[in-house]
């Protein structure tokens, strides 16, 4: 790749901050959900000061105002020096921050854009038991009343699969204002206080030992009106915006991190004496190229992406692509790992290549169901790229 | 850029997907004229002097039509001539080889003896198109070689291959005795010869893999958007839609390897091995795919699909197999990861 000079500038200068300021005990810091998170808030508000955390955002913003062909630098520069990913931060930074922007008013904007810099944490409540690949389902009831004097919405339902919704303070909110006509018209959009009364969390306790994900209990939450981004019943238009926030740097840099990460698997041939194993070398040399080819497809993306020409369906590609590749990669270093591997070790927070290669496999599976599951991306692949035709829509039991 | 969109804007002009498998005779003389023949070759040597990145687009454009001209093994005699410090009449060879005459590097290995008097005999695998070749670029004992396909002791047998998009002959020898003025280096050279070569025959196979792959795609999607079953056209059901989707996924992910790789000259012979590999497994499981989605008729000669499905079988296996080429990516990654 060639940089301009100015990116080659801004490299540099990344590089250079990372070399003094790269966490490097950060996997041992995280070792519980709290280390965890103290670790992230840390390296946020260093990120923050720095001015690499919000590269995407506009220019009024310290740090702000970059391009996505400098975006990439630093995120790449991130991912090289192996520092932990903003996770954290990552719904408030990307998803809140798209929402605000785009959709939000003035007002909005200001009261909560500046804060999320300093630190506070935004959730989302989109998904429901009910409503996982089909979102639209969503049942969670909003219904508008005068309560002591102030419009409202009285919000009572349940979300799930919230990321570390049980570290936030404010949260992004689907509702149903309206059950008539196509099920994505009632929906509204509302900005909520994860401390408002009525609002309990629950994490979810997930097989590999993580709580990376919570449950959201909605009983007559109220919300006031003025908490409502665009239009009562325009919420899955707004939706939009929040799911279309991530540009596929998440998706290069991960790329990037499991490249950096084969040198686990290789630690693992040489430990159990399979260096002349050619059998071993084969698998190992499959993943290689499979991550090499992951790592490829993602910088294209982005690089498409960067001169405008993306494609409809590209980003499904990418994201399969590297799904599968994270399930390889961990499968593999499961059997070479052998049985080690099946009694219980510690999990790194934060982390999809850690080395626990049981928990690494279950964590793996993070990525073919979240953010649009591999069937769904297929369905993007089949029918928007290769203009295959949808199925008709309705269905009778 | 915009030279390799013009290069693929004239090669699909020159070759449209309809007509799969042109004549070879009236394709070879169509990239002559078309400067292909002297695409690598430098501007000082009368060529075009193009880069890694305008041979690939065209090898890609080549397996699109399942193309029966043997432009890969041309290109890598044309590379061999280049690369000689040794050949007398280097220059006349260049010429001759930009201007149609064809002198191909054979792609498999030969079992060649040398009898005391020096004569050669043997086998050399891998001449595509032994019966339209001036020469061969050939590693006999000594070194690599110009062998004149009309020379004394020199035939060519047909070795008839699943691919009828190819035509495969070995090269016999029968007690040749090698020009000297024709050797294009000795014995310590051919190792480094051949490993300046084979990330360009890599490459150029990813290409042909790839440009076909897309087209099996295509003809797979088209079949199942025509072809109605329980009152639906096959594209509809869910089923098929996410095996194609997944084919889709497969080629993509290997070309975006592959120009990783065509623009990165310091990507080494393992890279460029492992490259073909991903593609060309890749076009195995879309072909694999692609005739099981056709349903019976990809198992009749009446549709084209098969063709795919073989040249898939041949590249997989030209230039190394996939277990070859993972276990040294294999092996370099473990050394280099230390």
């Amino acid at each position: 790749m060639t940089d301009t000079p100015d990116l080659d500038a801004l490299r540099s200068e990344v590089r250079a901050f990372l070399q003094a300021e790269a966490p490097t005990n950060w996997r041992d810091a995280s070792r519980t959900q709290d280390d965890f998170v103290a670790t992230q808030r840390g390296w946020f508000a260093k990120l923050v000061k720095a001015g690499y955390a919000i590269p995407h955002w506009p220019a009024q913003f310290p740090g702000g105002g970059r391009g996505l062909a400098e975006q990439k630098v630093i995120y790449e520069e991130l991912a090289k020096a192996d520092c932990p990913r903003l996770l954290l931060s990552f719904v408030s930074t990307y998803h809140a921050f798209a929402t605000l922007h785009e959709c939000a008013s003035a007002e909005q904007q200001a009261e909560y854009l500046p804060r999320i810099l300093e630190g506070e944490t935004w959730c989302q409540g989109f998904s429901e038991p009910g409503a996982g690949s089909d979102l639209a389902a969503i049942k969670t009831r909003a219904t508008r009343e005068m309560r002591d004097g102030r419009e409202v919405y009285v919000v009572s339902g349940q979300k799930v699969w919230s990321t570390m919704a049980q570290f936030a303070q404010k949260c992004l909110l689907l509702v149903r204002t309206s059950s008539d006509g196509p099920k994505q018209a009632g929906i509204t959009y509302l900005l909520m206080d994860m401390d408002a009364p009525g609002v309990s969390v629950r994490p979810i306790h997930q097989i590999q030992g993580d709580e990376e994900f919570a449950e959201i209990f909605l009983d007559n939450v109220e919300i006031p009106v003025t908490r409502r981004v665009g239009e009562e019943g325009k919420g899955w238009a707004v939706a939009q915006a929040t799911l279309a926030s991530e540009r596929g740097l998440t998706l290069m840099e991960l790329s990037y991190r499991m490249r950096g990460a084969l040198g686990r698997v290789a630690a693992l041939i040489r430990a159990h004496g399979h260096e002349e194993d050619r059998g071993v070398l084969r698998d190992f040399g499959a993943l290689v190229t499979q991550v090499d080819a992951v790592c490829a497809i993602a910088d294209q993306f982005l690089d498409n992406r960067i001169k405008g020409i993306e494609r409809m369906g590209d980003a499904s590609i990418v994201k399969n692509s590297y799904s599968r590749a994270l399930r390889a990669y961990a499968k593999l270093g499961l059997r070479l790992g052998g049985m080690t591997e099946q009694y219980i070790a510690p999990i790194t927070f934060g982390d999809l290549n850690t080395g626990n290669w049981m928990a690494d496999f279950m964590n793996s599976y993070a990525w073919t169901i979240a953010g649009g599951s591999e069937e769904v991306q297929r369905n993007i692949i089949a029918e928007r790229m290769l203009d295959m035709p949808r199925e008709p829509k309705s269905w009778v039991a | 850029m915009i030279e390799l969109n013009e290069l693929t804007d004239a090669a699909q002009k020159a070759f449209p997907a309809g007509a799969l498998s042109p004549l070879r005779d009236e394709s070879w003389e169509l990239v002559a004229e078309m400067g292909w023949l002297m695409v690598r070759l430098p501007e000082d040597d009368g060529g075009l002097g193009l880069t890694r990145e305008a041979s690939t687009a065209i090898h890609f454009e080549m397996g699109r039509v399942l193309a029966t001209t043997p432009l890969i093994p041309a290109q890598l005699g044309l590379q061999a001539v280049l690369a000689s410090e040794m050949l007398a009449a280097r220059a006349d060879w260049l010429e001759r080889i930009a201007g149609g005459d064809y002198v191909p590097l054979h792609l498999l290995p030969a079992k060649l003896e040398t009898a005391e008097d020096g004569a050669i005999s043997g086998t050399v695998g891998g001449v595509f198109d032994a019966d339209m070749a001036a020469a061969a670029v050939v590693r006999l004992p000594s070194g690599y070689a110009l062998v004149p396909i009309d020379a004394p002791g020199v035939s060519f047998a047909e070795r008839p291959i699943w691919d009828t998009s190819r035509r495969l002959f070995d090269l016999v020898l029968d007690g040749y005795a090698p020009d000297p003025t024709l050797m294009l280096c000795d014995v310590a050279g051919a190792g480094p010869l051949h490993d300046a070569l084979a990330p360009e025959a890599h490459l150029a196979l990813a290409a042909d893999c790839l440009g076909a792959a897309n087209a099996a795609l295509e003809l797979t999607i088209e079949y199942l958007g025509m072809r109605r079953q329980f009152d639906r056209p096959l594209a509809m059901f869910q089923a098929l839609k996410h095996r194609a989707a997944d084919m889709k996924t497969r080629i993509a992910a290997a070309e975006a390897l592959l120009w990783n790789r065509a623009r990165d000259e310091n990507a080494t012979l393992t890279q460029c091995g492992a490259a073909k590999t991903l593609a060309a497994e890749a076009f195995v499981f879309v072909t694999e795919e692609a005739i099981q989605l056709h349903g019976g008729i990809g198992l009749t000669e009446e549709h084209p699909i098969h063709r795919f499905m073989k040249r898939a079988m041949l590249n997989l296996q030209l230039c190394g197999s996939p277990d070859l080429w993972n276990e040294r990516s294999g092996r370099e990654a473990l050394a280099s990861l230390d």
